[in-house]
Order: C-alpha cells, then structure tokens, then sequence
C-alpha cells in the first residue's frame, strides 16, 4: 500500500465515524515493512494537485509513525503550478518518493479510537471487520 | 471506441466479465468528455466497488479516466479479486498508474467525501439471502455468490450505497451504478430526484434482462 492512501483510510467501524480519532490510523512502525517502488513516473503537476487535496497533518502524522520526522511543519505551497523553479522541483521530488514510491508491502495499524487492529499483507489492507464488529 | 482490457482470470474465483460489465464499460466511454471536463485540474479520487476482475479500474486507467491526475481505488470484499485487479492493470500495462487495492466491505474503509468518481457493478440478483462474509479465502463459493446476489429485488447492497451517498461523495462527485429492471430503478430514481441529478446513461437488453446505468450527481445549487 502507498504512503499516499493512508491519506484516505480510517476505521470501519460505523460508530468511530463520528470520533475525530478515527482518521489517519496508527501505524506501528516496528511492524511496518517498507518498499521503493518505481513504476509510478515523477510527474510534478500530479504531485502539486496531490498537495492540493492532502491533510498534511495526517501525512506527519503517519511519516513519524513510520520513522519519519523530517517534513515541513507546514504543506508545502506553490503560488503558480505552470512555472515551478528548482526548489520547487526538489521538494516535489521528494515528496514524490514519500508518497508514491514508498509502500508498506508487511504492516499493521490501529484506530486511535477503538483501538481495533487492521493488517497489510503483500501490499494490500484489509479493512473488513469481524462480524462481531461490522 | 476506446481500446478495451484484455482479461484473464481464474473465474471459479472472481466473477467473469459479462454484459453488466460491458454496459458499465460503454456508460464510461460515452461520459469520458463529461468526465474529462468536470474534473479537468485536479487531482480525481476514483473508486470502484467490487472490481472483480479488474475489467472496469483497468479500462479508466488504460485511458486515462477522467484525467491524468486520477488515482485509483479498488474495493472488493472478496480477497481473489483484488489480486485479479493487480493482474488485469499489469497484463494491460498500467503499472504507471496510482492504483491501490483494498480490502473492504463497500466504502466503510474510505474517509467520507472523498470520493470524485465512484463506479459500482453490484451483486443484484435478486434472492432471498446474502449470505456472510466468509472468514476463510478458499470458502470460493460464497464468493462468487457474493459478486451476484443481492436479496429483497437484488437492491439490498446498493441500496446501502445509495443510502450514503451524500456521505461518500465529494461536493463534486458522480456515482455510475448498475441495475437490473428486477431492482425497479425508475422507483429509486423517484425517491431520490429531490437531492439528486439522476441521468440514465445506457441501457440494454441483455438475454432476458433489462440492464441500466445511471449516474447520480448533486443537483447544482
Ligand atoms: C457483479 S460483480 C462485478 C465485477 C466487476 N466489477 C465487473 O463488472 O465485471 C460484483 C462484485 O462486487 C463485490 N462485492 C459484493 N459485495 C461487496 C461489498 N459489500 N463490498 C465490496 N465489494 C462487494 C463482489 O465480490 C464482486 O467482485
Ligand atoms: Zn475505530
């Protein structure tokens, strides 16, 4: 799974949707096994219209989960995405190896709320509940 | 027309592509200029429901639906499918695309009004069970039940879609579903007409049943 999706997963549990908790999961960094992927070519509009539509918090959030605590407090902003000059361009590819090249291929995560524990395997989330639960 | 996925898959396991699949196929190529315009700019959060084979995500990732700053969900409950999803975009060369698959029970995996493009070939035989999620991956069986049925006049599962809608898709969002005339679609698209855009994009005889596609928008304000 992409470092970017975990911009858009939370708990399954219908009760958690009315907690603020619920959203970004909790990843258990010792437990994550991480992968660059290259398939997916640098694109710099791509990446600009991603910062557009991400929470940054979340994104932090989950790189210090993961080990990470070296992004900018702030999300990066660009005045005018047709003219992007070199700065721009480095912190775009960076973040186009965060968000896109990193995978956690082996993983867990939990909801800050009900504490309920989700896995990764082989790249893919499973987000199905229990029948208890769901 | 748009060039359309070669697919080959293990079909004990993931359902086979089929007419409804076609239609859902067609539907998206004749709205890919709708599409292509209305979210021209942005970057386009698509999500498909029960993937299946991977036939529908692969053919907007082949061509580039809506835009070329899309990414790309897929969600099935049944875990056979995702992997077949993985095959169907490699064996059609969209490895350079942002796809993700998911394991998840409808949408309840995905934050709310996030979603731009939502696309859903549901299970809506009608009968008189759905039976459980199983908790085994080699239980096939009740996995290929459950890519077709879809209890009381097949709409049960839609119909818990159609019911969250609001809260599934962006302020800008569409939503391209399929029915069967068994689902009485015309009765649905008269409860929700008052909140919704509803357009019929295709429809088709397919052997003895009626297949429909429509796409549901919110009414602009
Ligand atoms: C009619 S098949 C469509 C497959 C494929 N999209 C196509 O058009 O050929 C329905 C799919 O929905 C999936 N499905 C059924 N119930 C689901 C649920 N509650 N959440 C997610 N997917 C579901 C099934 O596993 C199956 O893959
Ligand atoms: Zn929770």
């Amino acid at each position: 799974m992409k470092f970017l999706t975990t911009n858009f997963l939370k708990c399954s549990v219908q009760a958690c949707d009315t907690s603020n908790d619920n959203f970004p999961l909790s990843y258990d960094g010792s437990k994550c096994q991480l992968e660059q992927d290259e398939s997916i070519e640098f694109n710099p509009e791509f990446l600009v219209n991603i910062l557009d539509r991400v929470e940054w918090s979340a994104i932090l959030q989950v790189a210090a989960d993961l080990g990470n605590t070296s992004l900018p407090p702030n999300k990066p902003i660009f005045e005018d995405k047709n003219s992007l000059n070199e700065d721009d361009m480095a912190i775009l590819r960076d973040l186009h190896i965060l968000l896109i090249q990193t995978s956690i291929v082996e993983g867990e995560m939990k909801c800050k709320n009900c504490g309920h524990t989700y896995y990764i395997k082989n790249s893919i989330p499973n987000l199905l509940l229990p029948p208890h639960l769901a | 027309m748009l060039p359309t996925p070669y697919v080959k898959c293990d079909y004990e396991k993931v359902y086979e592509p089929a007419e409804d699949s076609f239609l859902l196929l067609d539907s998206l190529e004749k709205d890919q200029l709708y599409l292509s315009e209305r979210f021209n700019n942005t970057l386009s959060v698509v999500c498909e429901l029960g993937p299946g084979s991977g036939i529908i995500t692969t053919f907007m990732m082949q061509n580039t639906m809506p835009t070329n700053n899309s990414i790309y969900f897929a969600l099935d409950i049944n875990p056979w499918a995702l992997e077949a999803t993985t095959d169907t975009a490699i064996r059609n060369s969209c490895e350079k695309s942002y796809l993700e698959t998911i394991q998840s029970n409808l949408t309840s995996s995905i934050r709310n009004n996030e979603i731009d493009i939502l696309v859903f070939n549901p299970p809506y035989v009608p009968a008189e069970t759905i039976p459980d999620i199983p908790m085994d991956k080699n239980d096939i069986d009740t996995w290929l039940d459950l890519a077709l049925v879809g209890g009381e006049d097949g709409m049960k599962i839609t119909q818990l879609v159609l019911d969250q809608l609001d809260s599934i898709l962006s302020i800008n969002g569409v939503a391209y579903i399929l029915f069967c005339a068994r689902n009485k679609p015309e009765n649905i698209v008269k409860l929700m007409k008052n909140q919704w855009s509803i357009e019929l994009v295709e429809h088709r005889k397919a052997g003895w049943e009626v297949l429909s596609v429509y796409r549901f928008s919110r009414k602009s304000l």
